[in-house]
């Protein structure tokens, strides 16, 4: 009897759905354009979830902004919205991920992600075959080397991210210092992005700023005990170290050992591990001070308002290169849109390949428009450095905040 | 071969209903979790194959897995090699990394032999990390893609997985059915009796870990293809080993259906799981696969398939007990209950069996000192002596369990001394055991085929044999019951025609008559007499003199490790010293 019931209420439930659904196709037909769908596929649990979060931060307000400006105007004033897939904090997970995006929201558009070079790159294999544009904040090489036509790179890549700034770092030593650095010692994790600047760092870039090598700590995050590799910066007795991490407890976890064992070495890092805020629920602001990170990107002069928009919103105390690069994505997403004038994947990526250029509004240096590898045409970084308890852009100077003091006692 | 076919009938039902269902799958990620079913029962088959069989437990499976997988994509990402050609290849690459961890490994047993496999996937890991292989990705082909094994349409991996899992069934089943299979259930369920049986244990057990881990690189090297980005982790991690594992043991250790229904289950829980719940729960599927685990293993601990089965034949059990009753029940009658009397018998004067000198201590206690006898063909000796006499460890040492400190043992005038009990079986010496050692799930069929496989040179013989054997000792009436179901009188039988399959020329028998009461060994008795009669030599050791005396040609008296008296039966019993070695002086001056 009571089966008999369950099966009359499923199966009026059933039938009012049923009807239900011309319904809802028609009264879209009639009122507001259906919104197109666009994919933040980004770390959201796990390991990585912290900066994850912060890129849907930047997402949702870049797609309140696009909307609130009348959304896309060549398909009725479409609006955005955001389809949120969590990548997890493993290579697996992030493909697993992706397969799920790709067969689970075929109305997608595009997306963005996945912070990690790692989880950019094994994404990007799956969404690439499903002809699924992907604008990507990771910097390593290797995701633009591999001749695929839908992705495209915003930040400058980590080989010319080392180019960049390694110059202008020397510069800055000589100019505070009186001398010129000469031996260096680099601690990285081995994610694709630390690997790719190391690598262009070792293959003449060091030589070419006249630096030596003198040491040389690789690790897998998570790190469980950094002893021994601050043991041998120490007894390796460089004027520089270069730091890159990625996960911010291994950035944490180095960065008190080296003040355990008294190592003042001059530190400069690149990614923007060691300046999330976290960095500060374990580490005192004074030990940080000083401390040069070059960056993909960041909250630089003239966003202040934005800057402004997120400390109240979600209480970030300052823009990272995950809110201000996934902002700017969906205003790109948006010109791509008009461009392509259709809900249509493929156009969308045709229309990102020939994006008109211009001055890039929401990215350091360059354009808007990308080369036949798919990076952002002239792209260039941010160097920021630990003032006062804040990381603050000192480069490029026309964007600077505050002005770059040599990380000296 | 053409029987393994027929018992595949049911997974081709099951193969074809799949792929059906399969065909009206459009969502691409469904597809994949279709595919990954397929892929990681394909992999416990392989678990199965090594640790179901042999109870050796593999927490290390990744490491061939992983092999498949570094191997298929590293030689297409440098030498442009298809995964079509580098699937066998990995398999090879899994079956010699089989070999090279088996070798070292095999020589542990029980928890240490799990541990340390943990260790290989471990090494590797760190290896391909330090190699500089954070993650690694198959290289997309545009032209000719298919020649890569890559498809846009994900249905055409599910079919491939299909005649991945279709092949390692049939290997499987084929393995199951001959020699090889019961080598190695033998093995698992007690190595010492395997041993004694004839078989070759390591040889068995590197055999089963190469097919094993061919199966292992094959199935990484599809998944590689298949899920298109590696990494260490995702290929040797600590993971990938527990969900051969987890499949296996879920569904029912040794048994081709385990991992099937295993993986059908547990595969799109875990992934529907992951990916309703996981974003706002993340880690619940975790969670539910550990719950899940927990409660099978409290309630099914072999695993669903053996549940099911064993419900399956208790039913069917019920049915058939009043005929197995009433077949006992007209049976009876006809059973000898007096003891027949010994007929005096002439001797053959071929010596077949020549014991110098032989000694074994253990530390400072001489268990068996400078003992020497000879044997004649077809003669029943019996050695007897109190508890403690060394009785046991003489017949170790004549059997290879036991390796003399000094000494001799003639076989047919070949010297046996220190060599390996499988070697000792295959010469001609078959023995069983005091505390009876059957192999408890297979059928006294089985069990004595086991033994069979010595001297037999395929199925047929093995199977002739068998027969020969059962009748010998009168089992052939419940040659289909399990081992574990029957009495303590016919496991004895059991164990001596598992013995007598060996076809042995001289046959130790280690207290055979122990714990069963007059009737039972009468017919024991008898069974021994016969078989003497048809010209096997018979060594016995026994405790209690009483049977005996009816049954052997000449005793053999040991006390404190040295033969006190050698002698026929009638002049033996009267001797003082055997009465003072077992009632102690005073009542040998009575005698």
């Amino acid at each position: 009897m009571k089966s008999f019931k369950t099966l009359l209420v499923g199966g009026t439930a059933l039938a009012v759905a049923a009807a239900a659904v011309p319904f809802a196709a028609t009264a879209q037909d009639n009122g507001d354009p259906e919104p197109v769908q666009i994919g933040l596929i980004a770390p959201l649990s796990g390991n990585y979830a912290r900066p994850g979060e912060v890129m849907l931060m930047g997402a949702e307000m870049g797609i309140e902004d696009v909307n609130a400006a009348g959304g896309i105007s060549c398909l009725d004033g479409a609006p955005l919205e955001l389809v949120e897939i969590d990548s997890g904090d493993t290579v697996e997970k992030a493909t697993n991920a992706a397969k799920r995006m790709v067969a689970d929201y075929p109305d997608l558009v595009g997306a963005t992600g996945s912070y990690l070079s790692s989880f950019t790159l094994a994404v990007t294999e799956v969404t690439e075959r499903a002809n699924l544009p992907v604008l990507t904040l990771s910097y390593s090489d290797l995701i633009t080397e591999r001749g695929f036509d839908n992705v495209f790179q915003t930040a400058a890549s980590a080989g010319a991210q080392a180019e960049i700034a390694l110059p202008i770092i020397m510069d800055l030593a000589e100019d505070q210092t009186g001398e010129r650095p000469e031996t260096v010692a680099i601690i990285t994790d081995d994610t694709a992005a630390s690997i790719s600047s190391v690598d262009r760092m070792k293959d003449g870039l060091l030589e070419d700023v006249g630096l030596e090598l003198v040491s040389e700590e690789i690790f897998t995050p998570p790190l469980t005990d950094a002893t021994s590799l601050v043991q041998r910066i120490r007894t390796s007795e460089p004027d520089l170290l270069f730091f890159l991490p990625t996960v911010i407890s291994d950035a944490n976890l180095i960065l008190e050992k080296m003040q355990e064992f008294r190592v003042d070495v001059p530190t400069i890092s690149f990614g923007i591990a060691i300046a999330e805020p976290e960095v500060l629920n374990t580490m005192e602001p004074e030990l940080l001070e000083g401390v040069l990170s070059a960056v993909a990107n960041w909250g630089v002069k003239g966003q202040e308002e934005l800057i402004e928009r997120l400390r109240e919103e979600y209480g970030e105390p300052w823009m990272t290169q995950n809110a201000i690069s996934t902002y700017g994505d969906m205003w790109l997403f948006k010109d791509a849109l008009e461009d392509a004038c259709a809900r249509d994947r493929e156009a969308v990526g045709e229309a990102l390949r020939n994006l008109e250029g211009g001055p890039a509004e929401y990215y350091p240096g360059g354009t808007r428009s990308f080369d036949e590898q798919g990076r952002r045409e002239g792209a260039s970084l941010t160097i920021i450095q630990w003032q006062d308890g804040v990381p603050v852009t000192v480069f490029p100077e026309d964007l600077a905040i505050s002005e770059a003091k040599w990380p000296t006692d | 071969m053409l029987e393994t076919l027929r018992s595949l009938r049911p997974f081709l039902f099951f193969a074809v209903g799949y792929l059906a269902l399969a065909m009206f799958v459009t969502n691409s990620y469904y597809q994949l979790i279709m595919t990954l079913v397929l892929v990681w029962a394909t992999f416990g088959l392989s678990w199965n194959m090594l640790s179901g069989y042999t109870g050796l437990v593999s927490f290390g499976h990744a490491s061939f897995f992983g092999l498949g997988a570094f191997a298929t994509v590293l030689a297409q990402v440098h030498l442009g090699i298809s995964p079509w050609i580098m699937l066998p290849v990995a398999a090879g690459i899994g079956a010699l990394a089989g070999v090279l961890i088996g070798l070292p490994t095999f020589r542990l047993r029980g928890h240490y032999f799990a541990l340390s496999m943990l260790a290989y996937p471990l090494t590797l890991l760190y290896i391909f990390q330090w190699l500089g292989y954070p993650e690694i990705s198959v290289p997309r082909v545009e032209e000719g893609a298919a020649y890569y094994m890559q498809f846009s349409e994900g249905r055409v991996y599910t079919v491939l997985a299909m005649i991945l899992l279709g092949i390692v069934v049939l290997v499987t089943r084929h393995v199951e059915r001959t020699r090889f299979g019961m080598s190695l259930i033998a093995i698992k369920q007690n190595e010492s009796a395997a041993e004694a049986a004839g078989i070759n244990t390591l040889a068995w057990k590197l055999r089963s870990i190469a097919v094993s881990g061919a199966i292992a690189g094959a199935v990484g090297s599809f998944y590689a293809v298949l899920i298109l980005v590696i990494t260490p982790l995702s290929v040797f991690g600590m993971l990938v080993s527990a969900q051969a594992l987890t499949v296996a043991m879920f569904g029912g250790v040794a048994s081709v259906w385990g991992p099937i229904i295993g993986a059908a289950f547990l595969i799109p829980v875990a992934e529907t799981l992951h990916a309703e719940l996981g974003s706002f729960l993340p880690g619940i599927q975790g969670v539910v696969y550990g719950l899940a685990i927990i409660g099978l293993i409290i309630l099914a601990p072999e695993g669903i398939y053996w549940k099911i089965r064993d419900h399956l034949q208790k039913r069917k059990g019920k049915d058939a007990l009043p005929t197995a009753v009433q077949e006992s029940a007209a049976a009876e009658p006809s059973a000898p209950v007096t003891p027949v009397e010994r007929p005096a018998r002439e001797l053959s004067e071929e010596i077949v069996l020549k014991v110098q000198d032989i000694s074994k201590s253990f530390g400072g206690l001489k268990a068996v000192q400078n003992v020497s006898f000879q044997v004649n063909k077809g003669m029943i000796l019996g050695i007897i002596g109190p508890n403690g006499a060394g009785k046991t460890t003489l017949f170790n040492l004549l059997n290879g369990f036991q390796m003399p400190d000094g000494g001799h043992v003639l076989v047919n005038g070949e010297d046996l001394v220190r060599r390996k009990p499988y070697e000792l079986c295959r010469a001609g010496v078959g023995r069983t055991f005091q505390i009876m050692r059957p192999f408890k799930r297979m059928s006294v069929h089985d069990n004595v085929k086991v033994g069979a496989y010595v001297h037999a040179a395929s199925e047929d013989e093995a199977e002739q044999i068998t027969r020969e054997a059962l009748e010998l000792v009168n089992l052939q009436d419940i040659s289909q019951h399990i081992a574990g179901s029957i009495t303590t009188k016919d496991l004895r039988l059991m164990e001596l025609a598992r013995a007598l399959a060996g076809q042995p020329e001289i046959l130790l028998l280690d207290e055979t008559l122990a714990g069963l009461g007059s009737e039972e060994s009468q017919d024991v008795v008898n069974v021994i007499r016969k078989l003497a009669e048809t010209g096997k030599t018979i060594i016995i050791i026994e405790h209690t003199m009483q049977a005996m005396v009816q049954l052997v040609d000449r005793f053999l008296v040991l006390d404190h490790g040295e033969l006190i008296v050698e002698g026929p039966p009638q002049e033996v019993i009267h001797n003082e010293k055997v009465i003072e070695a077992y009632l102690g002086k005073k009542w040998s001056a009575h005698a």
